[in-house]
């Protein structure tokens, strides 16, 4: 973990990025909004939404998924850019099984993605109004505990399919654009029947209901979201490793495993 | 030297599929032992299939046929446990962290091993010194020259002082001032002092003379000679090398009256063409020689030698090591 913040500190402007990005990514959001219905409040959003209140509505869901685009990319990542260092086959040849480094990443990149995510609501709460009080911490933390771990077998299958293809751009950008179509980050899923069909089976759809909930006090079900976080949960994590033990193995039957 | 074998490997096969059914056997049907505290060599041009075995052996590839077990652990079935028991060196730059300091990285790969955190600053510490790297231990590695990387490497390799090494081309790319320091450290400190069990392949044939106590050739996937070069050496049929240098292009062909007991290997260097024969009466065949080559090219010198490790791959395997050869005199020319 301490290599990794160490290499982070020799990109300064990745850090910046990474702080700057889901806000900056709202504001066309907002313009949008603005020029489609004259202002930021409408009839038709609420009754979906369950707020009228677009841009913290927008706020959270940006943060919270560059959350999660931060854990998949950081796994999917991983091994390549191990493959770019030179230093994947070293790392490989040591008594330390890719899986367990792979989860090494995945802690780093928890712990860096909170500390992003709390600047980022700072700056919300200073500048956009958002309400945040002690008693929302708990629960906002234990949704986000349940929403990481679904992330990481995510991020497990990602670094698998990394090291299949060669390639991490590709795979991650069709990731994101999954996400932003079938969750809602943007808009509720309820404006399509196919997005609410799709969203029911992916861990952001139950953890963003649940940390707007909490965040702007609309009404959902503690219980319920809680339980199909865990439930999802328990089926994707032993999914991915399965998976990326499965392309490991093959990629050394193959001999590819450090190709470019 | 102990006889506790370190590395056995028996009948071990590595395919590559290539397009459709097509399929290289990179590695076909080896079989060989190190024994413990033995420097081996394994010698092969570029696409013998060294690098393939060495993958094969510290668990980056799974074979497709054969075993093999490094320090008593098989590498099908206990490839965590071969792993403890390897530190695998390769050539070139790019193994290391870049944005990282040389204690950075040690200290990395020490934990990767599960070296004890006391242990690690003692080793980091001794391995510096060792490498003659203290002086640059808190610098990014980015700003280290090409030969202090390839010392940083070797630190690495050795931070959880591994009983056996798998060395793969250690000198490829370093100028001859470090290329001589590789050598040296490999037979001096981790072969005498430290006695550890080394595994190296290079296709620098007087690299392995120098180095190694035997020596396997490997050529398209098979070893096909195995011995000490000494014996390597005495096995050639004639007993020593007239070689001539020559300012122009030569070819094969030219020499086609010569006696077929003579074995002939052409190398080019800098626009010189060396022409290497093998033979028992070197004299006799030099007034013959001249007369086939002073038409076409202005002889340089002429010598007379004994065989090297070079000459008796070619005289097993027939191939043209040209770019090689010509790659290893040009360091040799520098060493001088």
């Amino acid at each position: 973990m301490r290599k990794d913040v160490r290499i982070l500190l020799a990109y300064p402007i990745e850090i910046a990025f990474w702080i700057i990005s889901p806000l900056l990514w709202v504001v066309p959001l907002i313009f949008q909004g603005k020029a489609l219905i004259g202002g930021l409040h409408s009839t038709a959003f609420s009754n979906l939404a369950g707020t009228g209140e677009y841009i913290p509505y927008v706020l959270i869901g940006g943060i919270f998924s560059t959350y999660m685009f931060t854990a998949i990319w950081s796994m999917g990542n991983a091994l390549r850019n191990e493959m770019f260092y030179g230093t994947l086959e070293h790392i490989l040849s040591s008594p330390v099984r890719p899986f367990y480094i792979l989860v090494g990443k995945a802690l780093y990149n928890s712990i860096l993605s909170t500390f992003f995510v709390a600047v980022q609501i700072s700056i919300c709460v200073i500048f956009f109004g958002l309400t945040i009080t002690i008693t929302m911490i708990i629960p906002i933390v234990f949704f986000l505990l349940l929403l990481m771990i679904g992330l990481y077998g995510v991020g497990f299958i990602a670094a698998a399919l990394t090291l299949l293809i060669k390639e991490s751009q590709g795979i991650l950008h069709l990731f994101e654009y999954i996400l932003f179509l079938f969750t809602p980050i943007r808009y509720p899923v309820e404006v399509h029947p196919i997005t609410r069909a799709v969203s029911v089976f992916i861990p952001l759809t139950y953890a963003l209901v649940a940390l707007r909930g909490i965040l702007l006090g609309i009404e959902f079900d503690f219980v319920k979201n809680s339980l199909v976080l865990l439930g999802l949960d328990a089926v994707i994590v032993p999914l991915g490793i399965w998976i990326f033990m499965l392309i490991e193995k093959r990629t050394k039957t193959r001999g590819t495993l450090a190709h470019y | 030297m102990s006889e506790k074998k370190n590395i056995v490997l028996k009948g071990l096969v590595k395919l590559f599929k290539k397009k459709r059914k097509d399929e290289v056997r990179a590695v076909d049907g080896v079989s060989f032992e190190i024994k413990e505290g033995e420097i081996f060599g394994l010698l092969g041009p570029n696409g013998a299939g060294k690098t393939t075995l060495i993958k094969c052996i510290s668990t980056l590839l799974i074979p497709d046929e054969g075993t093999a077990t490094v320090g008593g652990h098989d590498i099908n079935k206990d490839p965590l446990g071969v792993r403890r028991m390897i530190g695998v060196l390769t050539g070139g730059e790019r193994s290391l962290y870049w944005k990282l300091t040389p204690v950075e990285n040690l200290k990395y790969f020490a934990a990767l091993y599960g070296v004890p955190r006391k242990k690690t600053a003692e080793r980091i510490d001794y391995l510096l010194e060792l490498m003659d790297l203290k002086g640059k231990a808190r610098e990014r590695v980015e700003r280290l020259s090409s030969g202090m990387k390839q010392k940083l490497s070797i630190a690495r390799t050795l931070i959880h002082d591994p009983p056996i090494l798998l060395i793969d081309e250690p000198t490829l790319g370093l100028d001859p001032y470090f290329a001589r320091f590789v050598r040296g450290f490999i037979k001096d400190e981790l072969h005498g002092k430290l006695g550890k069990t080394v595994l190296l392949t290079t296709h620098y044939m007087d690299e392995a003379d120098e180095l190694c106590e035997r020596v396997a050739f490997m050529y398209n996937g098979k070893i096909k000679a195995l011995d000490t070069p000494v014996l390597l050496k005495q096995s050639m049929p004639q007993e020593q090398v007239l070689e001539v240098k020559c300012l122009g292009d030569l070819d094969k062909e030219m020499f086609e009256q010569l006696p077929e007991s003579v074995s002939l290997h052409l190398g080019k260097l800098d626009g010189l063409t060396y022409v290497r024969m093998n033979t028992d009466n070197p004299e006799s065949l030099l007034s013959r020689v001249i007369d086939t080559v002073r038409d076409r090219v202005k002889v340089l010198s002429v010598i007379v030698t004994s065989p090297t490790l070079e000459d008796v791959f070619v005289h097993l395997t027939g191939a043209s090591l040209k770019d090689d050869y010509s790659q290893r005199q040009q360091n040799d020319r520098r060493d001088r």
